[in-house]
């Protein structure tokens, strides 16, 4: 009896500790889990830094960025030229600087469980990998190795979605420029991206990518930037064109 | 007069008396007569046509223009809501009948108190609430121009003034009734709760047109200007140019220094921008197409209605062509 | 038997621990002091943008003239000195603070406040689902605002703003702008976006970030500002440029050899394919 009442007691709190729809079901794929539909072409308003990003600033015009001196250094030696000569043209469509680039994306699933985010401009591809498809194939590319996470939010514990965040780190990326005029970052750079979607009263959607870029070898503190996208209906302007170091 | 210029200033005005007309016309039925509060004892009132003040108290009840006569009893009725006090008096900002058309009714329902500092025949006693107004105002009500209806006697101002203000003092505040000379009319007033920190002003401000300048009615655009200018000085912001003295305009939203300074150098770039063309020799018909307007337009403008961007255009080049006696 | 009782007062507690625990609240804390980064804009943000920038913005023919007419005397007009920034630019630079302001009985979020730094100014957005103002109310530099919490996102919106402008070097905008906004927490940053549909003076509509990191020692300090007479001049003076006599208007598009055309702005500068534009316009010569 005493057995009986311990179970009959306790029963319900170990209970809590279990979620009774996971128990049911099996684990959804990153694609199943989206807690909103990021597919699809979406093209750079480029309201901010104008100059910056829809023009190449000369070398050495780097106001308000937290560069050391070693980075200030590379950042007043850039020579466009040289980094074309050298095939280093892509330098700043690397995942470090690429979201800045004013262009357009296409997000499509390259499978159930790896976001994949070409650009037209550069012709740059990013695999964002979720749960079990995450490796280090990518390391030392320009694009790095990028590992994603759904980040949502429900109403209480077990409800339905509410609303969520592409929560990506990136990590192993060759070094490359987070701003076109040689502004460097490192091999030992990691990025902490989170990929908002909203939707305005008019209807149109924004992906805001927000941007953490962390660097010790060339910052001296965190490099933060937010960056606007808008749906597109389609692809009739997709535009591929090659890296251009200028 | 240029003739091209007095077509286009005949044909606005021929459009305004039309207005008028066409106000006796309108379906009344649809309109909602809604309370601002904007002070403790003051409100702004919004229906059709200008926008009525109220201040209320122990004293009674003072209007700020009178809207149509139509809507009196809707007026009435909101005005009921915020007190039962009697109607003691009515000032009127111009003649233009959407602020004066309601005069006749609402100062029936009203009656005078005489004595102390409070003026008037002792005749006036229970004859109704008091009708002030610049003595111009009156005049026009009384010999409007040509293809508007004289307003009848019983909608006259029975008290008027004629130099630079006249003050009073009701529900527990001074009230300072300005004259804005040659502005929007010859005749116009704008009335300063000074307790209150509220300015009632009629049409030489609005929030929504560029200001009608009734030319025929001694109106201009330099006196539009100082008119803005002249509420500026009596405005005092809480911070910046906002809160502080609220300011009640003869059509549009409550505003105060922000709004009245934005007005203010919309209209004195204008005035200067005409007036370098005017120097430079262009006839109106050279300003009309050079837009000194469009950088305004989205906001100010209008192209259909009784009162469009091309008749303020012509309006503020004849006042600038042709300086006008007694004006600025 | 008290045994028991103990056990099962136990038991009850953890499953109400556990319900508790369930309701996860999707809705973040914005409250406390916030430091703004500058890795975006700041140049435009900080020395402030250049005479004739205005690259980037949806403006309109009417707004671009707006902005070629203004003249920066206009600031040294004591009525002007200490005008402030509207609640859609009062980002752009500076620290804030932000907190809650709760039903004491039932904990329910009635509003959220927000200060500036930047001249001072404080907003406070409803979030008890109070309707907008009429048409006719008082419109003021920070608006009305109300907010909903959508999951993690605080989508804002604003109505009854005084007229302002979307970059201090003249580009105005109007008075009849809505502005909607979204606040995203992400542990301690904290970006704020900012659309504002304006059908006066915007093409398109417009928008843009901040970005800013929890200060936990921050402090946010006051910003006393005087009006004064810096220079005496005719009463009603309003210092403007005639259209076509603004000598400064080239000055960003020769100080960073920019395309004329696309210092002018336009819906069009803001879109990758300007991009091919930008290399078939000539440039300006150099200097100042």
């Amino acid at each position: 009896m005493n057995k009986l009442f311990k179970f009959l007691i306790f029963a319900p709190f170990a209970a809590c500790l279990v979620n009774p729809t996971l128990a049911a079901d099996a684990p959804l794929s990153a694609r199943e889990a989206a807690p909103h539909d990021l597919t699809g072409f979406w093209v750079a308003v480029v309201t901010e830094d104008w100059r910056y990003r829809m023009m190449t600033a000369p070398a050495g015009d780097f106001q308000g960025l937290p560069l050391n001196p070693r980075a200030q250094e590379i950042a007043n030696a850039w020579n466009p030229e040289a980094d074309t000569a050298a095939g280093l043209a892509c330098k700043a469509y690397g995942a470090g600087g690429l979201m800045r680039i004013p262009t357009r994306l296409n997000i499509t699933w390259a499978n159930a469980d790896v976001l994949s985010i070409e650009t037209d401009a550069g012709k740059q591809t990013r695999l964002l990998k979720f749960g079990s498809a995450q490796d280090q194939v990518g390391a030392g590319s320009l694009q790095g190795v990028s590992a994603a996470r759904w980040d949502v939010q429900r109403e209480g514990r077990f409800g339905p979605v509410v609303n969520g965040t592409l929560n990506v780190q990136t990590t192993a990326m060759q070094p490359g420029y987070f701003r076109r005029n040689g502004v460097p970052y490192s091999e030992e750079a990691t990025m902490q991206e989170y990929f908002e979607m909203v939707t305005e009263a008019n209807g149109d959607q924004y992906l805001i990518v927000i941007s953490v870029l962390e660097d010790p070898v060339y910052l001296t503190q965190t490099v933060m930037t937010s960056t606007n996208f808008k749906k597109e209906s389609d692809g009739s302007k997709w535009n591929p064109s090659d890296c251009v170091a200028q | 007069m240029n003739t091209k210029l007095l077509q286009q200033l005949c044909l606005a005005m021929c459009v305004l008396a039309s207005s008028v007309i066409n106000a006796q016309q309108q379906d009344f039925d649809a309109v909602t007569i809604e309370a601002l509060q904007v002070r403790d004892n003051i409100y702004m009132l919004v229906g059709s046509g200008g926008n009525i003040t109220v201040q209320v108290g122990e004293d009674g009840v003072l209007m700020v223009d009178t809207q149509y006569a139509p809507l009196s009893e809707k007026i009435i009725a909101k005005i009921r809501e915020l007190s039962d006090g009697p109607l003691r008096y009515i000032i009127n900002t111009h003649h233009h009948g959407d602020h004066t058309g309601g005069n006749a009714n609402l100062r029936a329902t009203g009656s005078t108190v005489v004595g102390g500092n409070v003026g008037g025949d002792i005749t006036d006693a229970g004859a109704g609430a008091q009708i002030i107004a610049h003595e111009n105002a009156m005049l026009h009500m009384i010999a409007p121009p040509e293809g508007q209806e004289a307003a009848p006697s019983e909608a006259l101002p029975t008290l008027t003034y004629f130099n630079d203000k006249r003050d009073m003092w009701f529900n527990g505040e001074g009230i300072r009734v300005i004259h804005e000379p040659n502005a929007h009319t010859d005749g116009d007033s704008i009335v300063y709760f000074r307790q209150s920190d509220v300015i009632a002003t009629g049409d030489v401000y609005v929030t929504g047109l560029y200001p009608f300048i009734d030319i025929a009615s001694g109106g201009s655009i330099q006196g539009v200007i100082a008119a803005a200018n002249n509420i500026i000085d009596l405005i005092i912001p809480v911070y910046g140019q906002d809160g502080g003295t609220l300011v009640i305009p003869g059509h549009g939203r409550l505003s105060d220094m922000g709004d009245v300074i934005n007005w203010r150098e919309m209209l004195t770039i204008i005035r200067d921008r005409v007036q370098d063309m005017i120097d430079r020799g262009l006839t109106l018909e050279e300003v009309q197409a050079a837009r000194p307007t469009r950088d305004y337009d989205p906001r100010w403008g209008a192209d259909t209605g009784f009162w469009t961007t091309t008749a303020f255009v012509a309006a503020v080049y004849q006042n600038l062509s042709t300086p006008q006696e007694g004006s600025l | 038997m008290a045994k028991f009782m103990r056990s099962a007062a136990l038991s009850f507690c953890a499953v109400l621990g556990c319900l508790s625990a369930w309701t996860v609240q999707a809705e973040k804390n914005l409250a406390g002091v916030w430091s703004g980064t500058y890795a975006e804009d700041w140049p435009d943000r900080f020395p402030g943008p250049e005479l004739g920038d205005y690259a980037g913005l949806p403006l309109n023919d009417a707004d671009r003239l707006r902005a070629q007419s203004w003249s920066a005397s206009l600031i040294a007009l004591p009525e002007y000195q200490c005008r402030v920034h509207p609640a859609d630019y009062a980002n752009s630079f500076a620290d804030i603070r932000i907190w809650e302001e709760r039903d004491p009985i039932t904990e329910v979020l009635i509003a959220l406040h927000l200060q500036h730094f930047a001249w001072q100014t404080r907003r406070t957005i409803w979030m008890d689902g109070r309707e907008h103002p009429p048409e006719y109310a008082l419109h003021t530099s920070m608006g009305f605002s109300t907010g909903n919490w959508d999951g993690h996102v605080l989508t804002v919106h604003t109505t009854h703003l005084k007229e302002g402008w979307l970059r201090r070097n003249g580009v105005a905008r109007s008075d009849q702008a809505t502005v909607t906004e979204h606040f995203i927490r992400h542990d301690d940053i904290l970006s704020w976006t900012v659309v504002v549909n304006d059908p006066t003076y915007l093409e398109e509509p417009f928008i843009r970030n901040r970005d800013y990191r929890y200060n936990i020692d921050g402090q946010i300090a006051n910003y006393p500002c005087v009006s004064v007479i810096e220079m005496v001049r005719e009463p009603g003076y309003i210092p403007h440029h005639l259209p076509g006599d603004n000598e400064d208007l080239m000055f960003f598009a020769r100080n960073h050899q920019v395309p004329v055309a696309a210092a002018m702005g336009g819906a069009a500068t803001m879109y990758p394919e300007y991009m091919q534009v930008l290399k078939t316009l000539p440039k300006p010569e150099a200097g100042n």
